[in-house]
């Protein structure tokens, strides 16, 4: 799959959580990308691998985002 | 006409343009045929105890048929007595008092040594000293020049001992063989200095002879490291006079130098907040008259914009330069190949494939003629493409709009610490 094509998928899946009402509880980074936790009242924590570079900038867009809403 | 006049610490001048302390002031004679053909200033070859020097002594590094992309020298400060230095100062301000004559010292680190030469180089009436802390061979293995230069105390000291004794400006001439310009820029403006100037040489060694296996210079088969200068460090000067001009703990203005070769390249020092230039190596390769061009250059550049005074420009460009953390992670540029213009000559594929990120694809049209097309989704607007292309107008870096606003990599970090620690985020 080439870097794009794993982007749009990784970039789907953090919509997806976004969409079924969950927030980012937490992010760890490490050698293999970034483990990005979601939660939501009432739901088990999910977590996310996200791998390539572009979707690690998007999910920090999308926290960003999230803080200011708070 | 522009007014091209500078003010650096109160040492005034007809235009930014000075020569740089080095071979081509060693003498009253080329400093005055310097002033006649349109040098604003001079800062005269450094004095100290006279030296003895080596032949030979310059050594130039051609690149590509470029001769004299850089430079590299192991001659010493002047190795003339003073007293004829001085002379040749004194009948020189006489005959061009409107012109600056800054006087580079260099004597060793002790204060009554620096005492005694301000004083005499000030009794013949100069407009301002530099001290030498950044000359890197010979003197610097006597404790002085780069020595000096490279221990912080030693250039707060040495610079309040001079301060202690001077009636005029006080430039200090720093080393780039240091990690970190700001700290000795630091320590000179706690030492009192009106002003820094940046940058002296860089240790080098220009080459070595594949035949004779001497080094490029040598002396009867031996060779020791020089002073590189010229074009080639031009880049790594502009981004120390960018440093020290961005640091709120440097409040003294910036004479830059190293590598300036044409009017372009002052106005670049002087955005980057040089407030004039030193030029050395571009007159040791073309001559004097080259400040013709530098002054006509300068005066058409600052008419076009609309701007009246050089001193307009000092500094533009200094906020615009930053640390990486703050860089928006979200500024995206993308190559875009115009094949009306293209030759297709293919370095942009190559050099993506081999060497970049792999979104230069080489096509056929329905004619079968050849055409290279950038996959814009994978492109990261590294600007390779466009560096190693051949032809002007052939590839454009586009911007591409973001859906988000700007975020910068600090920005990142503290909101993904503000989840592991959500006390300290100031927005939660």
């Amino acid at each position: 799959m080439s870097d794009y094509k794993e982007y749009l998928s990784e970039r789907e899946q953090i919509d997806r959580m976004f969409e079924i009402g969950y927030s980012i509880e937490n992010v760890q980074e490490n050698l293999s990308g970034a483990l990005v936790m979601f939660e939501k009242i009432g739901s088990e924590t999910e977590t996310l691998h996200i791998k390539t570079a572009d979707a690690r900038k998007y999910f920090s867009n999308l926290l960003l985002q999230q803080r200011q809403n708070v | 006409m522009a007014d091209l006049r500078t003010n650096l610490a109160g040492i005034e001048s007809p235009n930014p343009f000075w020569l740089a302390s080095a071979p081509p002031t060693n003498s009253g004679y080329q400093v005055q045929r310097a002033f006649e053909a349109g040098w604003g200033g001079a800062v005269w070859k450094t004095l100290g105890d006279p030296i003895l020097n080596v032949s030979s002594r310059f050594a130039a590094v051609s690149f590509n048929g470029q001769r004299v992309a850089g430079f590299n020298n192991i001659e010493l400060i002047t190795d003339r007595p003073l007293e004829v230095n001085l002379q040749e100062i004194y009948e020189t301000k006489k005959r061009f008092p409107n012109h600056t004559v800054v006087v580079s010292l260099m004597v060793e680190p002790q204060q009554e040594k620096w005492h005694e030469i301000v004083k005499r180089v000030e009794e013949v009436g100069v407009d301002g000293l530099e001290l030498n802390f950044g000359c890197p061979h010979g003197m610097a293995e006597r404790g002085m020049g780069s020595a000096s230069g490279q221990v912080p105390e030693l250039v707060e000291k040495q610079t309040y001992w001079v301060k202690e004794a001077a009636q005029t400006p006080v430039i200090v001439k720093l080393t780039p063989n240091i990690t970190d310009i700001t700290v000795t820029a630091e320590s000179a403006a706690r030492g009192g200095a009106d002003a820094i100037s940046m940058i002296n040489t860089i240790n080098s060694l220009a080459g070595v002879d594949l035949d004779s296996w001497n080094t490029i210079p040598h002396v009867g088969g031996k060779g020791a490291h020089g002073g590189y200068c010229g074009p080639a460090v031009r880049p790594i000067a502009l981004n120390m006079v960018g440093e020290c001009a961005r640091s709120p703990r440097i409040n003294v203005p910036i004479s830059g130098m190293g590598g300036i070769s044409n009017w372009q390249n002052a106005v670049e020092f002087m955005l980057m907040g040089a407030s004039n230039v030193q030029v050395c190596t571009a007159a040791m390769h073309h001559g004097f008259r080259i400040v013709e061009d530098m002054i006509d250059g300068l005066n058409n550049y600052l008419d076009e914009k609309g701007i009246s005074s050089v001193q307009d420009i000092i500094g533009k460009s200094v906020p615009k330069y930053s640390d990486w953390g703050n860089l928006d992670l979200n500024y995206k540029i993308v190559a875009r190949i115009n094949n009306d213009v293209c030759i297709n000559c293919n370095k942009c594929h190559i050099a993506c494939e081999d060497t970049s990120h792999q979104c230069i694809d080489m096509l056929k049209d329905d004619h079968g003629n050849s055409y290279l097309e950038v996959r814009e989704e994978d492109c990261v607007g590294c600007n390779l493409c466009s560096i190693v292309c051949p032809v002007d107008g052939a590839i454009d870096m586009v911007e591409v709009g973001s859906e988000h606003p700007p975020m910068t990599w600090n920005d990142r970090q503290a909101a993904i610490g503000s989840l592991q620690n959500p006390s300290a985020d100031p927005i939660k």
